[in-house]
């Protein structure tokens, strides 16, 4: 009986103190604080990084064989693999379904061009293609969340150092690819950190990257990237929604524009006619 | 680093030469095109899709000798086509005659990747190079 009657006062106290845990009151939300004019003007110090980018594929194609990541012995045995299936032209395919290339691998071997946009506490990274293309680095001083929900572009936090942006990135979905080339590639497979420093001199964007990624790598990969600022407004950036072609444009019977799915394959190209 | 594995990279590294060299394009590897072949077709437009990721061409055509069939050339998206030299969407119009240099698919479809395409009648050519707008950078 005395046991029993320990075990109901253990369940009572333990109901109570759900009931009280159900009734605390939730914390004060953080808010975000609208942009002031000295926010907007302090907008103005800041490096010219306007125009369009594009990344120098020239490059990435030579640090491909220069510069490789140094990846674990497992990595690297699936590496070879890759490039032994690049030679019989079975390219392995990594970015697939238009999902995006995601971070970090949009900063090192994207072909296609981005702009790069300031507001007050934030730097945001548009890209053309792949219409997830986007990065948001938050530079209003906050931290990372303790536990971010993974994404492919990850949680980024920025800090100006004189004419440099330095962010910080965590967060990313352990899916995202660290790939040196489209045909290579190696998820990163978790608790991935990079620090990147981005800087521009003379219509030369410079993205320095310090990949961690101890689930896949023996040591931080370091890596420069570059992109050159294009100003022509016929350089635009463009609408990308990278779906589009697995579809043909065509008039229904009731004359009507109308998608027509086309058969593809996994990488997106078109599959001819037999 | 271990002897195994350095072994492994430098092997990486080395075969990765041969990869190099080819003009992939946006997206994904075009290595299911045999780049160091061309095989050139006569034809008539019959469809421009003027799509991302990647742009394609279909024309209606023959290489010499061989039987008509309708190749799809592909390319790399609008807006890089734009920026690497002075493509339209219009650039190309179904029923335009054209002749086409390509790098065929390597499981031998009737595809390739687009190297040049030239208007017979105008003489009006352009090809689909990205890396030639790239020049020096300065590091």
């Amino acid at each position: 009986m005395k046991h029993f009657l320990n075990v109901l006062a253990a369940a009572l106290l333990a109901c109570s103190a759900t009931s009280f845990a159900q009734n605390k009151p939730a914390e004060k939300p953080i808010i975000n604080p609208a942009p002031t004019a000295k926010d907007w003007a302090d907008i103005g110090k800041l490096p010219d990084w306007s125009g369009v980018w594009n990344p120098n594929i020239s490059d990435q194609d030579k640090q491909h064989v220069t510069n490789p990541p140094p990846w674990n012995a497992k990595a690297a045995a699936r590496i070879q693999f890759q490039q032994a299936e690049l030679k019989a032209g079975r390219p392995t395919p990594l970015f697939v379904n238009c999902l995006p290339e995601g971070h970090p691998s949009w900063m090192m071997i994207s072909h296609n061009a981005l702009e790069i946009l300031f507001t007050p506490g934030r730097v945001t990274m548009l890209g053309e293609s792949d219409g997830g293309r986007l990065r948001r680095i938050y530079t209003d001083g906050r931290g990372h969340p303790l536990d971010p929900d993974p994404t492919f572009h990850g949680h980024s936090i920025g800090k100006w150092e004189g004419n440099v942006l330095v962010i910080d990135t965590i967060g990313v979905l352990p899916q995202s690819y660290i790939a040196p080339s489209e045909a290579h590639g190696i998820p990163n497979n978790g608790d991935m950190h990079t620090l990147e420093r981005i800087w521009v001199e003379k219509d030369v964007m410079h993205v320095y990257m310090k990949i961690t990624a101890p689930n896949v790598l023996t040591k931080p990969y370091e890596t420069t990237r570059y992109y050159f600022r294009q100003r022509a407004r016929k350089f635009d950036i463009v609408e990308g929604v990278c779906q589009e072609g697995y579809f043909a444009p065509r008039i229904d019977k009731d004359g009507y524009h109308v998608y027509e799915p086309q058969p593809h394959d996994v990488g997106g190209n078109r599959i001819p006619p037999k | 680093m271990k002897t195994a594995l350095k072994q492994t990279l430098c092997m990486s590294a080395l075969l990765g030469l041969g990869a190099a060299a080819y003009p992939v394009s946006a997206h994904h590897s075009t290595t299911m095109f045999a780049h160091d072949k061309v095989v050139s077709i006569s034809g008539v437009v019959k469809e421009v899709h003027w799509t991302n990721p990647h742009v394609a061409i279909y024309v209606e055509g023959a290489a010499k000798g061989d039987k008509p069939a309708t190749w799809v050339l592909e390319m790399t998206s609008p807006g890089n086509l734009m920026r690497a030299g002075t493509w339209k969407r219009n650039s190309f119009k179904p029923g335009d005659k054209v002749d086409v240099d390509m790098a065929p698919l390597r499981e031998g479809g009737k595809g390739g990747a687009l190297k040049k395409i030239t208007n017979t009648e105008s003489g009006m050519s352009l090809n689909a190079n990205l890396r030639e707008q790239e020049g020096v950078v300065e590091k």
